[in-house]
């Protein structure tokens, strides 16, 4: 076999390994088993389009396997699992290109809770050097508790600024939880909480750096 | 000499004493362990005859392989106690749970703060459903399917429940009441719109994430 032949057949591999691509987005065997034909044929270029701009498939996959289980019309399906595709897009351009899956999707989550991409993009520059999973989780949760989203934003991004360890933004929702479940008006709740947990962090972290030696905190004005 | 010194003195005087040596014939010990002999063993006490086996030292004679088996065993005793537990430790239960008609029940889901935990934890959901024939639980973490967790009426109350292990995350989740109707957990936060007019409720199992 000549060299130009091998070219030839390595070519023809690779274009039918992307002619076929598309197609096998679609055929995930969930969606083969429970989804329609005429439904992943229309889900097909969507999730072609989301594996080339390196979105996380299963989010997606799982939305449509969620439409058919609820007896949802295929276009309704279609139009969703559109609309996630376009919010997990805006969440990893909000996270930047180096966003692990788990990160972008829990941004998404906040992003259709109402949280806007640009506090998702400050949060991310607040805690460059880990992931956000947790915070985002957080924030999402706190507003689907009936924060709203400014402020839930607010108290999350005050938390990251202290850079807070994942366990005290978890802290944070709990308190919070517990506060709406006892009557306490959502708003008042994470005003209250927010700040405390602030204070808590920062005295935390003084006191461990009171524990080092000759890294003692300076006095107070 | 002050008062200071004759109380000193005294004091000392007494320590001498007590720092001195108790001389015990030998026939004293001699006494003592012949008494000890003739009591009748396991009763001296006036305690019940019963109790005797409980006090008596044992031999238990095992070979490798039992001694194998019987590890094996309260191994598997401990870690299906842990399981019945719910887990225990930081990653305790999480309960969500949900009521209807009328919520009975308006217990938060509450998620214990496992900040290191990655592993699966058991998360319970609670139902109220008196009328119901059958009540599942369909969610993110079965891929929506109504078959795949089935919860069991646990009273005559109409109280359905179901644990499952799910590791740290968040989750979107209903009920399906006989197959057809769909239940939001009232008790849980609920997701914005799901797409398809239904409005999901979600649980969040602590934990650090990736």
């Amino acid at each position: 076999m000549t060299l130009r032949s091998r070219c030839l057949m390595l070519a023809a591999a690779l274009g039918l390994s992307l002619a076929l691509a598309p197609a096998a987005a679609a055929q995930d065997p969930r969606l083969e088993a429970r989804v329609d034909g005429r439904t992943r044929a229309q889900l097909a270029p969507i999730l072609d389009s989301a594996r080339r701009a390196g979105l996380p498939l299963e989010p997606l996959i799982d939305k449509a396997l969620e439409g058919d289980s609820k007896g949802a019309p295929r276009q309704r399906i279609v139009a969703a699992v559109r609309a996630l595709a376009g919010t997990l897009g805006v969440a990893r351009d909000a996270l930047g290109r180096g966003a692990s899956e788990p990160e972008i999707v829990a941004a998404a989550d906040a992003i259709e809770a109402g949280i806007p991409p640009r506090q998702v993009e400050v949060l991310r520059h607040l805690l460059l050097s880990r992931p956000i999973t947790v915070p985002l989780a957080v924030l999402a949760d706190l507003v689907a508790r009936g924060v709203p989203p400014d402020t839930a934003a607010y108290a999350v991004l005050n938390l990251a600024r202290v850079q807070a360890a994942d366990a005290q933004f978890v802290g944070l929702r709990i308190d919070v939880e517990r506060d709406i479940g006892s009557g306490i008006a959502p708003a008042t709740a994470i005003a209250v909480r927010s700040e405390a947990s602030v204070r808590d962090v920062e005295t935390r972290r003084a006191e461990s750096r009171s524990a080092v030696p000759g890294q003692e905190t300076p006095p107070t004005p | 000499m002050s008062d200071f010194d004759g109380e000193a003195e005294f004091i000392e005087s007494v320590a001498r004493e007590l720092r001195a040596p108790v001389v015990l014939t030998p026939a004293l010990d001699e006494r003592v362990m012949s008494d000890v002999r003739g009591a009748p063993y396991g009763a001296s006490d006036g305690a019940p005859r019963r109790r005797f086996w409980l006090v008596r030292p044992v031999t238990l004679r095992v070979s490798p392989l039992g001694g194998l088996l019987a590890a094996a065993g309260i191994a598997a005793v401990a870690v299906l106690g842990t399981m019945a537990a719910g887990g225990g430790g930081d990653g305790g239960a999480t309960a969500a749970v949900a009521a209807t008609p009328a919520p009975a029940i308006r217990e938060l889901p509450t998620v214990a703060p496992v900040a290191n935990a990655t592993g699966p934890q058991q998360v319970s959901f609670v139902f109220l459903a008196p009328e119901a024939s059958n009540v599942s639980l369909v969610g993110e973490f079965n891929d929506w399917d109504a078959a795949a967790t089935p919860l069991a009426r646990v009273d005559a109350r109409g109280v359905w429940t179901v644990t499952l292990p799910l590791r740290p995350g968040r989750y979107l989740y209903m009920f399906v009441v006989d197959g057809t109707e769909w239940a939001p957990d009232p008790a849980a936060p609920v997701a914005p719109d799901d797409g398809f007019g239904v409005p999901n409720s979600v649980v969040t199992v602590g934990g650090r994430s990736t």
